[in-house]
Order: C-alpha cells, then structure tokens, then sequence
C-alpha cells in the first residue's frame, strides 16, 4: 500500500547504478576519500647529500647525540658505535668529546628499560678511561641509586653492575663522594630488603612487588658489590699505606727538605676538585648527604645506622646457604676485618 | 604459538599505579617497596636539582610520576615521607619559572593533595602558593593556583569559619594591596576577595578594607576592580544566593519509587540515600535563620575619609590618568557612599557643574550620580545653582524630547531627595511641560508633579495641587519639610506583623466562639508568644506537648491574681487598674491613633522575640513579591540610582523605538508565560516529563489502521457461540482483573 510502496523506493534508491557516460570521469563513489596532498619540500630521510664521508670525530658527536632517539635499536647501535671507536683509538689520542661531557648524557641510559641497551652501556662505560671517570663520580651516584631502586628488578641489576664497575676504578671516590656512603648503603639495604627486621624474615624479599631476575643470582651479585662496597669504604686502607710509603720515600730523599716532615700534606691537593667538601656552592646537605672522607668516619656512621640489619641480614642470608650462603661469607670477612681495625684504633 | 609481543612498560614491571593500589590495601606489607620507591624519588630528586631546567624524562620513570606516587600514599607512610611536602615546596617556590609546565602542574596538585590528606595545613599551602601566583608569568599556572587557592579557602570554611586563616590570607591581601600601589598584582587580591566574597565565605569588614585599599591604589585595573566590587559586589552575592537555593528539587518519593520498580544495584541504593541526605539538608537549611550579611558599603570604616579621598585622587586631581568609563565608576561610587551614608564632600556639587551639558558624553550616568549624591542634609544652596543649570541647559522647547525628558527626570530625583532644592517660579514653569505632545517629556513632567504634590504641595499652582494635597493643605496635616528635619523611624514591615498578628488573634478567638473585638483574653495569647520565644522553641513543644499544657494551666491561674505577671510592664499596668469596658474604650482610641503611630505601639509596648522577627522577615518578603507586580515599585535606599531612569520613558518617544522594543517594553511587567496548549497536550508533555509510559487506551487508538482490520473482519464472520465465548472471557478476564490477574 502507500507507506509499503514508498519505502520501496527508498530501499532502491541505495542500489541505483551509476549511469557512465562517454568522455566524462568515471563518478566517484560515495565513500572516497581525497588522499592527496601537497607539500612544501620533500625530505630524503635516507640519503645523505654531502660528498664528503664525514670525519670520526663528527660521526662520534651524531652518535652521541643519537643517544636520546626513542627507538631502542637507535640507542644500542649508537653506543656500540662509540664503544667501537673507544677500543679501536688508541689510548694516546684524547677523545673527541671529553667524558665530562659524554657522562651527562650516558648516565640516563642506566636508568633505560630496554636490556640491550643497557649491557650496551656498560661495555662502553668499561672501555671509558678510568682517571677521567673518577672526578666525574659524585654525578653518576645518583643516576646508580635510582637504578638500584628502580621498580624493575633487570634495572636494579645493572645498576649494581655499573657501581660494581665504579667501586672497581674509584673505590675511595665513591665511598667519600657527597651522598655516596649513607644514601648508597640505605639502597643496598633496600635492594636486599634487609631494612626492617619483619621484611628480612621473608625468603623471598625484594620479589615481593616487580619482577625478579633470573632466580637467585641478583641476591647473589648484590652481596657481592656490597661486599666491594663495604671493603672500598671501611676495609683495611691502602691509602695510609701510601701515605706512609710516601713519608718514608720523602723522609728517604728530601734530605734537603728537612723542616718540612710531609711535604705532601703542605702541597696543593693532586684530585681534580679539592676543596668540594666546602660545599661553597651547593644547596647545604643533610646528614644523608654529607660527604664522609675518612676511613673512621664512615664506620661511625655504619655502626650507628647500618651494623644491626647488615648482620641480622647476613645471617639469615648464611642460613639461606648455597651460593647466597657463600656470597654471604665474603661480606662478613670484610666486616670482621673492619671490626679488626677499629679495635685497633 | 605465536608469542605475545610485550610492551616496554609490562616487560619491566615499573607500574606505579598498581603499585599505589596494592599500598593502600596494605600499607604495613609493601613499605619496603615504598622505602624504595622514595629512595627512587630521592635520587631523582638529586639529579633534578643540579640540572633544574633540563627535561627530567629520564628512562621510564620520571620524577612527576613518583611525585604523584609518594603524594598519594604519603600518609600511609606519615614517617618517611614527613619532609616530601617541604622538598616540594621548595621545589615550587625555587625553581617555578624554569620548571616544565606538567611537572609544574603535578606539583601543586600533589601539595593540594597532601593538604587534603591533613599533612600540609593551610596556611602553609597557601603562603606558598600565593607568591607565586603573584610573580608566575605563566597563565595556566597562574589560573591553576587560583583555582587552587580558592578551593582550599572555601574547603577551610566549610564547616565552621576558619577564622585564624582567613585573618592570615585577608592580611596578606591587604599588605600586597597597600605595599606596592602602582603595581597590577594588587588584581590578584580582588579577584580572590571577591570570589570569597561572592561564596559568602569573607563577609566581614576586613574583606571590605582590602578592596578599599584596592580602589585607591595608583594603577587603573586596581582601582577598577575595586570600585566594581563596591558597586556590584553585593548583587553578585545576591544572585550566587539565589542560584543556589533554587537548584532542583529532588522528589524523595519518585526516587524511591523508582528503586522499587528497577534493578536493584548498590550505585542505585547510594544514590537514593544521596537524595535523603539532600533533602535533609535542604530542609535544616531552611529552617535556619537568615544570615545576616551587610553590604559592602555597610561595612567600611570611615565612609567620609573614604569618599573625600576617592573624591580627590581620582577624579578631582588632574593627575588621574582615568578614563571617563572609569571616572564614572569612581563617581558612581564615591555619590552611592554620600547618599548611602549622607556624607558632605565640599567641592563635590561644584565639580558637577561643567558636566551638566546635553553635550558631555554619557551625561545621564552624571545626572544620576547627581541625583545620587543628594540627600536631605546637602545644604539647598548646594544644590539650587545645579538644578537651575539642569533646567536651562536640558529643559526647554527648542531641546530634543529625549534631552528635556532626561533633565526633568534628574530634577525629580534630585528633588525627591532634597525638596528645597527647588523654587517655586523655576518648578511651576517645568510643570507646564506636562502638557507636552511628547510622550516621554509629558510623563517626566507629570513625575515632577506627582513628587511636589506630596512633599510640598505648597509650591504648586492652586489648580496643579490636586483633590488630596489641597485637603491635606486645608486640614493642616502637610507641611513643608525643613532643612535636616528628621522624621521618626520605625521597623520596616511592623505594621504588616501588626496586622497579622491581630488576624490571628481574631482567628483564635473565633475558634473559641467569643467576640473576635473584646480583648480580655490578650494576655492568653501573649504569654502563648512568650512561649515560644524562638523559633526552634516550636518544634520542641510539639515534641512535648503535655509540659506545655501544664505551663498553660498554670498560667491561667496565675491571671487571676494578675500581680505576679511577668509580661511587659505597660500592659500590665493597663490590664490591672482597668475593667473590660475600660479596655473596650482605650482600643476604639488606639484605632484613631493606629492610622498614624501604628508601628510605635507594637515595639514600644513588646520585646520582639526572635519568632517574631522571622515571622516579620516572611511577611517582608512576601510584600516584596506582591510589590514585584508592575506598577508599584519602591525604591530600596541601598539599590544605586541608574542612568536608565533618568532616561526614563524617553524610549516611548514618538518614533524612536522599533517594533521589537515596543513588544519587549509590553512584556515587561508580565509574568512569564508558556506557551499556549490544550489541556491534553499539557497532560501529555507533563506525563513525558514524569517518564511514564502511555495507557492501553491510547495504544489502542494509536494503532495502525491496516493492523486492526483482519480482527474486524474475523469479528463479522463469528458464529453466535463464538461470541459469546469470547463476551465470557473478556468477562471473566475484567473480573479477575487482567491477563496476568490482580495480584499485586
């Protein structure tokens, strides 16, 4: 009837065929969309346009700043670059970019999620000359105690790894660095999980929240560089061994120098920034913060703030037993050693 | 299979969020993960501070997120993180024109909610904010710690005033006011003030001194802002009143209706009980008293001080480097005040005389504040030169209606405030333009007339003086005002509450069958006032409604001795030295007087309880809304006088108005209307409206005629038992009640 007839043609209008005429462009269906566009200038993102292949020095400062690409395969090329560069220059000729200012740009990469990336880093770190890393320690700490306190358990382990390094090349820069000893050890007692006596009775600390790493051998490796850590901070000194073999060689032949019993101390200081401890310029620093120079010094503090849980942790690591166990035993040396040495004293 | 591809952020397992989740479920199992996590944001931190300005997006997480992280679980962990409030306060306050903007904007949300989580007070917030709102050259950070400020004043005021804080933030105000006078930043303490203001959230005389200190500041948008909260500030409030006492209603009964028919779900139960809890509310609101706010201009110290320093820095010194918008405002102002609180500023009447030309731009907004600042303690003299000038420059044949229509107007306010203004040669020559063909000059005339008619009908012509005014004159009973002659006052709408209060006297007796005129039993009905002395007092004797009975009985007993009687000590007097008859002749005499002196015998003779004071402030409203209705309207000594009525009906001028004005003018005093509709249109909208469903009935008629048709056919072809089958059961149904059956 009307109302039926009527949504007949309705319906037929959707499926009417489009009348082609000769010499006219075919009609457009209804659905097109117009994807043409015009642009200004056309950009080669492969080629390069310069004749000249360009020098090692400026592929070494495009690879540095390639370091902040956000692609993960971009990063870990970059840095096997400069590790490659690094190995292969030989070690007379100065880098192009000198490490203070090739360290700021390094030092997030800790902190990368991407693994690759990461073992990447510390190759190139490695490869990095040791004297020149040593001033430049108390700006890497920080970027190091944000990695071992990251959420990821893989990020946690590469930051042990980087301090392990550092510990390995600048020992005494590290431990006596600003923030370096107290901050330092309060994440090694949270890595650990041996802050709070209820969170050391578990088994399974620090998995408790994040992913841990293969199983075991974090624990394994983190007692390890504390062990390192503790021995480079309060272990027996070789630096007043030195002092003393100094004496002696000064006592030896500065017969001339007679008045003056250690001309060293009367010298101007031979590390890159001697008077730091001032802190003339810096936002003044908490107890946390503060720089612990000495040997004696440190272990105060470590036996006032860090001694109980460290061996409360280190027992119920030695009952753990196994690798842990054993891993265990190399801190308790160290701490006995500096037990030793300050009965002595 | 395929292996799952994992994202970046899944790989690592670094998910804040879920670990704040698991937190606040358990604070005590995860505080090694948050001691990390704060480590973390420690060593962030660090390296943030010794590189402010560099972006901070280090690796996956970055130093806003575990500022988010640790501000949102900090007070699980009160003892760690007791300095985090202060880092980031300092973080702010140091380094806020160098930090990126998202970072800047976690900041101060997370310090907001560190404040609402009771670990920050404040005073402390808001000392740091304010600073920086003041000195940040970023807009969005500006109005984000704006809006910030004020929630946090408003949240502090919530339940009870915040006193000690809003002395400290109103001094603040006030010293960033008065320390810097050139500088713009004093817009910040206007802006705040008067939000706070328009909240009814600072409604109290140290509010007022910030925005007087404001409008006599040097820079012009202080000045302005300060003088519009004077001059609109109080109508703002007003309106914000309004808006927020006529929300919707929520009708308790459909809610819980509703519940009933659909599925039940706890958001629905929630939501109901919402709609209790409003209700609740709204109803204690109500039965609240009124709060008592002055105006603004109430509220100054020293309003002459005040005038005469407005008077002379802004628009009588020549440095002021004003507009004339702006000066206007300032006049505005500064004659609101003198007629407000009748001030007397020497020279501000000769400073009007060179704007009084038809010429100045915007001059009926200076005719106004003419006819503002004139009340009846500005000396005649003052005024008289001004009202000759109006009348010579505005007033005559040759000038165009609106022109002539504007001065009379003026003439008339300035002479409804101060008739002496005014000689007699000089008004009755401007009441001859009564006579005018003009429509707007006609009823400026007739305006005047009607005003002298009643304060000085003197001056008038005999014939112009009219029936009333010339009794009045005979009888004696008008007489010319004198200079500063005071008249008594009395309480607004007393005579209303008079009035009510012997209906409902009448009424009682009525009840009791006795003469509604003899007035032995007043005494009765006072004590039952006594009674309920306030207004809550009467839900309490509802309550106990036996206590009260005995009070009543007691009460009667005593009235025989009428000794010992506590009620006031006039009537008392009155009632115990005189019989009923003697009562009977002082009441007819009361009835002479009450046409003049009605108000002196009401609050003279009786104490106003508070119940009758509420009682008085119904009654007031309601004539105000009866007054709504056009044509009587009566000006409030508070509303400011607007050069829209000096204008007048000068828009009723021939010709000058097109169609649209003419209806919109119509339409003015009516009451709105909807639009016109039968009545089963109006039922049908107002049944959509309740969202109900349509009736059998009207499905019926509205069903496809095609569709009915096959039934009525069959309906021919019945045989007679099939009918009656089919009559039976549609018997049968109507009688069990339906298909389905009346069952509940």
């Amino acid at each position: 009837m009307g109302s039926s007839s009527k949504k007949k043609k309705e319906k037929q209008k959707d499926f009417q065929k489009p009348k082609l005429k000769v010499g006219k462009a075919k009609a457009k269906p209804d659905n097109f969309t117009d994807t043409s566009f015009k642009s200004k200038s056309i950009t080669l993102t492969q080629q390069s346009l310069t004749l000249h292949a360009p020098s090692t020095t400026h592929q070494f400062t495009h690879h540095v700043s390639l370091l902040n690409s956000k692609s993960d395969t971009q990063r870990r090329d970059s840095l096997a670059h400069l590790t490659t560069h690094l190995t292969s220059a030989p070690t007379s000729q100065p880098l192009p970019i000198p490490v203070s200012t090739l360290l700021p740009t390094l030092s997030p990469l800790i902190l990368d999620a991407s693994t690759t990336v990461r073992t990447q880093l510390l190759k190139l770190l490695r490869t990095l000359p040791p004297s020149d890393v040593e001033d430049h320690v108390a700006s890497l700490m920080p970027y190091v105690r944000a990695g071992m306190t990251h959420l990821a358990a893989d990020i946690r382990v590469t930051a042990v790894d980087v301090l392990s390094w550092l510990v390995e090349i600048a020992g005494e820069a590290v431990v006596s660095c600003a923030g370096g000893w107290i901050k330092t050890l309060n994440c090694f007692l949270s890595v650990l999980g041996w802050h709070t006596e209820e969170s050391s009775k578990w088994s399974s600390n620090r998995a408790a929240f994040g992913k841990a790493g293969a199983k075991g051998k974090p624990m394994v490796k983190v007692l390890g560089v504390l062990a390192e850590f503790l021995e480079a901070g309060i272990g027996e000194d070789d630096d007043e061994m030195e002092v003393d073999g100094e004496g002696e060689s000064g006592n030896g032949t500065g017969v001339g120098g007679f008045p003056i019993v250690q001309t060293d101390v009367h010298m101007v200081p031979k590390s890159a920034q001697p008077y730091v401890y001032l802190n003339l310029f810096g936002a003044p620093r908490d107890e946390e913060g503060e720089m612990y120079e000495t040997r004696e010094e440190r272990f105060r503090v470590f036996k006032g703030r860090f001694l109980v849980p460290v061996e409360r942790g280190l027992e119920s690591a030695r009952q753990d037993g196994g690798e842990v166990g054993r891993a265990s035993s190399a801190v308790s040396k160290v701490l006995k050693e500096a037990r030793g040495v300050d009965w002595e004293v | 299979m395929v292996k799952r591809k994992l994202g970046a952020l899944e790989k690592v397992e670094a998910d804040l969020p879920n670990l704040q989740h698991k937190i606040r479920r358990d604070p005590k199992s995860y505080i090694e993960d948050f001691r990390a996590q704060h480590y973390q944001y420690e060593s962030h931190r660090e390296i943030f501070m010794t590189a402010p300005s560099s972006t901070t997006e280090t690796g996956l997480i970055s130093l806003r997120e575990l500022i988010d992280f640790i501000a949102h679980v900090a007070d699980c962990y009160p003892e760690i993180t007791k300095d985090f409030p202060q880092q980031l306060m300092d973080i702010l306050s140091q380094h806020h024109l160098i930090l990126q903007p998202e970072l800047r904007e976690k900041i101060v949300g997370s310090l907001v909610l560190l404040r609402k989580k009771e670990l920050l007070d404040s005073a402390t917030l808001l000392q740091t904010l304010f600073p920086i709102l003041i000195s940040t050259p970023s807009k969005t950070l500006r109005a984000l710690i704006f809006q910030k400020i004020l929630m946090d004043l408003r949240q502090a005021n919530a339940k009870t005033t915040n006193h000690k804080l809003n002395r400290t933030m109103q001094t603040v105000l006030f010293n960033l006011v008065t320390s810097d006078r050139t500088s713009s930043k004093g817009l910040w303490a206007i802006k705040l003030t008067r939000e706070l203001w328009k909240r009814q959230i600072w409604t109290d005389a140290k509010a007022v001194e910030v925005m007087k200190e404001a409008s006599l500041a040097s820079n012009e948008k202080v000045i302005v802002g300060g003088v519009r909260f004077f001059l609109g500030g109080d109508k703002e409030r007003e309106e914000m009143e309004d808006e927020s006492s006529d929300e919707e209603a929520i009708d308790l009964g459909r809610v819980k209706h509703q519940v009933g028919i659909n599925k039940k779900t706890r958001k629905k139960s929630r939501a109901v009980e919402k709609a209790k809890a409003t209700v609740k509310r709204r109803e204690r609101k109500k039965n609240q008293p009124h709060p008592l706010n002055f105006s603004a201009l109430h509220l100054l110290h020293d309003p002459q001080g005040y005038a005469e320093s407005l008077f002379s820095k802004h628009l009588q010194s020549t440095k002021s480097k004003l507009n004339l918008d702006q000066k206007l405002m300032v006049l505005q102002l500064v004659t609101r005040l003198v007629g407000l609180h009748k001030l007397h500023i020497m020279h501000l009447y000769s400073y009007f005389q060179k704007f009084l030309t038809p010429r100045q731009p915007s001059v009926t907004s200076f005719l106004a504040s003419l006819a503002q600042a004139s009340h009846d303690l500005v000396p005649p003299d003052d005024l008289e030169p001004l009202v000759q000038k109006i009348a010579n420059e505005f007033v005559s044949e040759a000038s165009a209606s609106e022109v002539a229509s504007a001065g009379l107007n003026a003439i008339r306010e300035i002479c409804a405030r101060q008739p002496l203004a005014m000689n007699e040669t000089l008004l009755q020559d401007l009441v001859m333009y009564r006579k005018s063909k003009d429509k707007g000059v006609m009823m400026a005339g007739r305006g005047l007339l009607s005003l002298f008619r009643e304060v000085n009908p003197e001056m008038l012509k005999r014939r112009d003086r009219g029936k009333d005014a010339s009794i009045g004159l005979k009888a004696g009973e008008r007489k010319e005002k004198r200079f500063a002659e005071q008249e008594a006052g009395g309480i607004e709408g007393l005579e209303l509450l008079e009035k009510w209060k012997e209906e409902e006297r009448r009424k009682r007796r009525a009840e009791k069958g006795l003469a509604s005129d003899a007035s032995d039993d007043e005494e009765e009905g006072e004590e039952d006032n006594w009674a309920s002395w306030n207004v809550e007092d009467d839900e309490d004797s509802d309550d106990s409604g036996d206590w009260i009975n005995v009070q009543s009985d007691a009460e009667i007993d005593i009235s025989d001795s009428e000794d010992e009687k506590d009620g006031p000590p006039a009537k008392k007097a009155k009632s115990s030295e005189s019989s009923s008859d003697d009562k009977a002749e002082k009441k007819e005499e009361e009835k002479e007087e009450s046409a003049e002196a009605k108000f002196s015998k009401l609050a003279t003779t009786r104490i106003l309880t508070p119940a009758d004071l509420a009682k008085l402030q119904e009654l007031r409203t309601e004539a105000a809304i009866n007054s709504l209705v056009p044509g009587a309207k009566k000006r409030d000594r508070d509303d400011p006088l607007t050069a829209e009525e000096i204008e007048g009906l000068a828009a009723l001028s021939a010709g000058k108005a097109t169609r649209e004005e003419r209806i919109a003018h119509a339409k003015e005093g009516k009451t709105d209307r909807s639009e016109h509709k039968s009545i089963t249109a109006k039922r049908k909208e107002r049944k959509q409206d309740q969202g109900k469903s349509t009736t059998n009935k009207e499905k019926a008629r509205k069903k496809n005629f095609l569709m009915t048709l096959g039934k009525a056919k069959s309906k021919n072809k019945r045989s007679l038992v099939q009918t009656r089958a089919v009559l039976k059961a549609h018997h049968d149904r109507a009688k069990r009640g339906g298909r389905r059956g009346n069952i509940g």
